[in-house]
């Protein structure tokens, strides 16, 4: 058992540092958890946990904020949480070895994802008639350009099947797999990015609620690690987000780069190696 | 941004006042769920550590669906039984509840709000997935 001295600051850590790279406290925390010794499905389970805390947190700000797209969050937490229920379900079955593997995988997917999004910008297009029918228009209000920005959600036929994948991704291994959701929201069904970020916390925190309803009813979720664990990455998070204001997305994205790739090579080589 | 131009742009197409109010009703559904369950287990383990001088929890749940998880906290509870340990797995518990209960007023809003009865079949999916895992299986 890990000290409660231990867990919490490494909580507030990961939770700051997920915050600042806005990708959540879970890409952070199983690995640091996994080296203090804590089985990986125990981490799993309670990083989902803390996953519930801080989207939810982060969406009541943005929805009150009106940018958040509630039609598009509905349609797509169909998928995501039939995804996430699969997903816990195939962790309880799985050894740790593939789940080490497996997450140092999705770390480099979201290093790369990292890379490549810097390069991205949002255009309109043309709405198919599956995603007229499904009401996936919006508009907000953007501060930084003083306009309202009217969209239109596309492809939401091919949105819909990717984001079970998601939600696959965020059961199975205990993230919010925001990073994803944000890409096939901006990639795939042409949200603005602001509309793909919010919409996507949204949906990260019924995703994480099914993931850990399979934890829950294996006896995964350990009070004496969630509570700690919950509390200290709410308040990293909440740190988090208050320093990203203050210092430059680019020494953000460098720092975080750097991290996540470290983590990915340490995880895998713990799948390989088997300790 | 101020509140006027918002106003404007929210009231520039029918329906998105009654969506901005309903903006505000699950903004503040979530923001008072974790702020409940991050209270309850802030306030467990200080009153732990008052009581047998260290925060480290021993205590395990056996496994059981949030539903059986809510029956034995409201028991605890009610019997008088509250302990340190009753608030922290009560935050838990109301943490967990909080996206369900979200989705339940979202269903409720494209029901009764806007009437939408598409939506109100894809919210009601969505809560019965939710309902089948975490309060029936």
């Amino acid at each position: 058992m890990v000290p409660f001295y231990i867990l919490l600051p490494v909580s507030i850590l990961a939770g700051f540092v997920g915050a600042m790279a806005g990708m959540g406290g879970g890409v952070i925390l199983i690995p640091a958890l996994t080296l203090l010794g804590v089985d990986i499905k125990h981490a799993i389970a309670i990083s989902i946990l803390s996953v519930i805390a801080t989207s939810s947190g982060s969406a009541s700000a943005y929805v009150r904020d009106h940018i958040t797209n509630l039609k598009v969050g509905m349609f797509l937490e169909m998928f995501t949480i039939v995804g996430a229920l699969a997903g816990a379900t195939i962790t309880m079955v799985s050894s740790p070895r593939p789940l080490y593997i497996m997450f140092g995988s999705v770390l480099l997917g979201s290093w790369f994802a990292l890379l490549w999004t810097k390069h991205l910008t949002w255009h309109e297009g043309e709405q198919d008639r599956f995603s007229r029918w499904l009401e996936l228009e919006g508009s907000y209000y953007d501060a930084a350009a003083q306009k309202t920005i009217t969209y239109k959600g596309r492809r939401a036929y091919l949105g819909a099947p990717l984001m079970f994948g998601a939600g696959l991704i965020a059961g199975l291994l205990g993230i919010g797999a925001g990073a994803v959701k944000v890409l096939i929201h901006d990639l795939v069904m042409g949200l603005p990015p602001k509309v793909s970020t919010t919409t996507s916390n949204l949906i990260i925190g019924v995703t994480a609620l099914a993931g850990s309803s399979v934890y829950l009813i294996h006896g995964l979720i350990d009070p004496g690690l969630a509570a700690p664990v919950v509390v200290g990455v709410v308040a990293g998070a909440f740190l988090g987000t208050r320093v990203l204001v203050r210092i430059s997305n680019q020494s953000v994205r460098r720092f975080f780069l750097v991290i996540l790739i470290g983590l990915a090579a340490e995880m895998i080589l713990r799948g390989i190696r088997g300790h | 941004m101020d509140s006027e131009s918002r106003a404007h742009a929210l009231k520039s197409s029918g329906g998105l006042i009654q969506q901005e109010k309903m903006d505000l009703l699950l903004g503040y559904l979530l923001l008072s769920g974790v702020g409940l369950s991050m209270s309850l287990i802030i306030v467990g383990l200080i009153w732990r550590f008052f009581r047998i001088g260290h925060f480290s929890l021993d205590h395990q749940l056996a496994g059981m669906n949030l539903f059986e998880f809510l029956l034995t906290e409201i028991r605890m509870a009610t019997s008088g039984d509250v302990s340190p340990r009753t608030l922290i797995d009560g935050g838990i518990a109301v943490l967990m509840l909080t996206p369900y209960l979200r989705v339940l007023a979202s269903m409720l809003y494209f029901m009764l709000g806007l009437k939408n009865w598409k939506y109100t079949l894809f919210t009601g999916i969505v809560l019965a997935v939710l309902t089948f895992s975490l309060f029936i299986r």
